[in-house]
This record gives C-alpha cells, structure tokens and sequence, in this order.
C-alpha cells in the first residue's frame, strides 16, 4: 500500500497540469491543450526528486523480504520461447529476456530526445517482471526529470485550417506501462472518424497466462497473473473447472488469500 | 530478512497515518482552479450556436428546435470532463466548475436543459439568436433553465 501513497503526489501533479486525475483529455489532433507553466517545473522536479528517494527506500526493503522473493521466484514462468509466441509485449516481454522498447525502436513524440535505456531481465519469472517495474519507475523519473529540464518554449499547437481528408488510415504504436498500445484510426467525413480500433498491451499479455501458470498450485495463480499487471482490479474470485467432471468450484477472495498465506507459511 | 522488514516497518511509520476520514472529514487535496468537474451552462449567453454539441466527444449534448425555440440538453451522465465545449463557446456560456463529487444513481441529477427562443429567419426559416438588445428584452420571458426534470 506504501506505494500508492507514493504515487499520490504524482496523481496531483497530473491534475494540476492536465486538469484531472486521470481523464487528462490533454491531446488533440496538432498538439496539446495546456502548457506546462514555469511555477510547475519546480514543482514537478521536487515531487520526482521525493518519490524518486522513497521509491529507492522501498526497493532497498524489499529486496531482503526472503517470504516475498520466495513468492515471486521460479513462480509463473513465460519462457523467452512462450513470450515470443504469444507476442507479449511492455514488462510481460522484458521479463522474459524479449528487448522490446516501441519508445526506443519506434521512436515517437520526444523519445528521439528523451532516450529511454531498456531493463531487460533474464529470469522469466514473476520476480523478474517485478524488478523490470521497479527499475522502470526509476528511469522514468530520469526521463521526467531530463524532460522538465530540457522542454523548448513555443507553441503547444499547430495550426490545421483545413479538413481532415476522408478516408485516409492512420495506425500508431506507443509504449504504455503495460506494453505496446495500438491505435488504428480511418477518418471519415465532416472531420470525424470514421473508425477507431485499439489493441490495448494487455490483450496479448492475458493470453500469456496460460503457459505462465501451467502446472502450478492455485496459490501461485493469482500473484502469477497479477505480474502482468492486468486490470481487472474488481475481480477478486476465481472459476475453477474440474475437466473430467465437469464440476466447478469457486474460490472467493478469502479463500484466495488464505490459500496465498498458507503457502507463504509453508515455504518458510 | 529480519533487516528488510525493520525497513518495511519504517516506511510504514514514517508514513505514519495516510488515510484521510473524507467524506465525513475536510477535503484532502481540494481541487484548483485547473480543475475540470461538472460543466455550468449560464443560458443567458448561450446564443443557441450549437458549437459545444459539435465538439463534444462523447455526443451528449442534443439539439432540438420545436418552431423558433431552441432547446439543448446535456446528458452529463456520459461526460467525459475533458473541458472542449467551455473551450470551444463562443460566449463563454459554459464553465467548468470544480464540483467533483458526482457519484448518484438518479440520470436527472446529471442533466441540465436549456431553452432558447431564436428567431426564424423570414427567407430560409432556420433558427439564429435574435440580436438587437431590444429583441432581447422582449425574449427573457422565454428563457429557462432547469437542472434535473
Ligand atoms: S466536458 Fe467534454 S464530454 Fe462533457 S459535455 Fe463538455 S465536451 Fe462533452
Ligand atoms: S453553450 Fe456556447 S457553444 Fe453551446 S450552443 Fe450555447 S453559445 Fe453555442
């Protein structure tokens, strides 16, 4: 919980400069709606500077949690074979030894100035996906940091006076926390689209589970598929199917955690 | 190990008590004048242009004209906040205000009507808003402004 509260700060931030907590609906088609003013540069740079020291004390304590590194270790592989297969991509892939990156092999927007370094981790495991985020959260504070610093004055928007032409496709890949998101768009008449599809990272990612939780305990499911950083944060249950007999249990978030503590127990 | 939770139970401490007791207490971050919440419709200067409905995203504001009155309704329940329609106004009728707390289980809470009396031109009898301020002395009786039904 310690990193929500750590995170907090950076929510603020985000209102502050977009207007909202998360609902930033801060581009447009030519730029970007608000300017980062001078009054909030400082104030960025000193919520980075302090998260970035908490974030360092945390991974510091974390690293020693034996109970902690035994739940994530050898837990939930994805071979590099598997992850190239199922074509995971952000953390998910670079867990796996797969040095994918599109913000440094498809570079966009900044990323030609804002030069992100991969973390690639060989282990492959739940661990592995845990310590490419940690370190993930420590270069993007570097970036943020360099971005601030570096950010040239001028216009925020582009000028378009004409129409968008109908019928002309666009398709882009960005790199999300997740992994690569896909935003496919086919403009229409009167300026509008005229559709829009998006391939959020996770769709690959859930397919991966499978072969990440093949034959494990049911304790390790939920931590194995939680590495992924999936969003479905309001499903705290788990269908159980019995093939042979058709039967089906279903385990509740009680049972799940206790399942989780018993096993950490066990491994001690 | 025994280190790594002594570090654990530092940071926890040191945190000391994070949750704040909201609603019932004050406001923990209140929200800035960049804020974007609920939109305001100040029908006094809306002048009916039908700019807001066009840009917004998530089409919630419908247009009907019934003879040479205007009526727009905002179906805030599917509102985005993302602040194009104050943005595009050209009268600046619409605001953002920083109400925030919006959560109900009724649509009529989130909904604003506004009636506008527009004059029909003679030749192509398309609404526009009256202009002269003589007109529009003899309008205010018609307009009206109603949140939730
Ligand atoms: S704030 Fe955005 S979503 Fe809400 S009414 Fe205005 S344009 Fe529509
Ligand atoms: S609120 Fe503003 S943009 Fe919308 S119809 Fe009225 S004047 Fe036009």
């Amino acid at each position: 919980m310690q990193t929500w509260r750590i995170r907090e700060p950076v929510m603020w931030l985000c209102e502050e400069i977009t207007g909202n907590r998360k609902t930033y609906g801060m581009n447009l088609i030519g730029g970007v709606r608000r300017d980062i003013t001078a009054a909030q540069k400082p104030k960025i740079l000193e919520v980075v500077d302090r998260i970035e020291k908490e974030w360092l004390k945390v991974i510091d304590a974390i690293q020693g949690d034996t109970p902690l590194m035994m739940r994530l270790e050898g837990v939930g592989v994805l071979s590099h074979a598997d992850a190239v297969d199922y074509c995971v991509t952000g953390p998910t892939a670079r867990g796996s030894g797969v040095a994918i990156d599109s913000r440094v092999d498809h570079p966009y927007c900044a990323y030609d100035y804002l030069v992100p370094e991969k973390k690639v981790q060989k282990g492959c495991d739940n661990l592995a996906r845990t310590l490419v985020r940690l370190e993930e959260t420590l270069e993007s504070i570097r970036l943020v940091r360099q971005g601030v610093q570096e950010l040239p004055d001028g216009s925020i928007m582009a000028n378009i006076p004409e129409e968008i032409p109908p019928g002309k496709e666009g398709v882009r890949v960005v790199e999300a926390p997740r992994g690569e998101s896909v935003h496919y768009v086919l403009t229409g008449e009167n300026n509008r689209p005229y559709r829009w599809k998006v391939r959020a990272p996770s769709y690959m990612n859930l397919a991966s589970v499978p072969a990440m939780i093949m034959g494990q305990e049911l304790a390790d499911v939920p931590i194995s598929i939680a590495s992924y950083d999936p969003c479905f944060s309001c499903t705290e249950r788990l269908e159980v199917v019995d093939r042979k007999r058709g039967a089906i249990r279903i385990y509740t978030n009680e049972e799940l955690t206790e399942l989780s503590r018993e096993k950490t127990i066990n491994r001690k | 190990m025994f280190m790594s939770k002594l570090k654990e139970a530092l940071i926890c401490l040191k945190a000391g008590r994070v949750t704040a007791a909201f609603p019932l207490g004050p406001e923990p971050h209140p929200p800035g004048d960049w804020y974007r919440g609920k939109i305001a419709v100040d029908v006094e200067k809306c002048i009916g242009c039908g700019g807001c409905a066009n840009v917004c995203p998530a089409r919630l504001i419908e247009i009907t004209d019934d003879g040479p009155q205007r009526i727009i309704e905002y179906f805030l329940k599917r509102c985005t906040y993302c602040g194009r329609c104050a943005e595009v106004c050209p009268e600046d009728a619409i605001a953002m205000t920083r109400e925030y707390q919006l959560a109900t289980n009724l649509n009529d809470d989130l909904y604003i009507r506004t009636e506008l009396y527009m004059g029909p031109c003679g030749r192509c009898g398309r609404c526009f808003k009256p202009a002269s301020p003589l007109d529009k002395m003899m309008v205010t009786g018609f307009r009206n402004q109603s949140e939730g039904k």
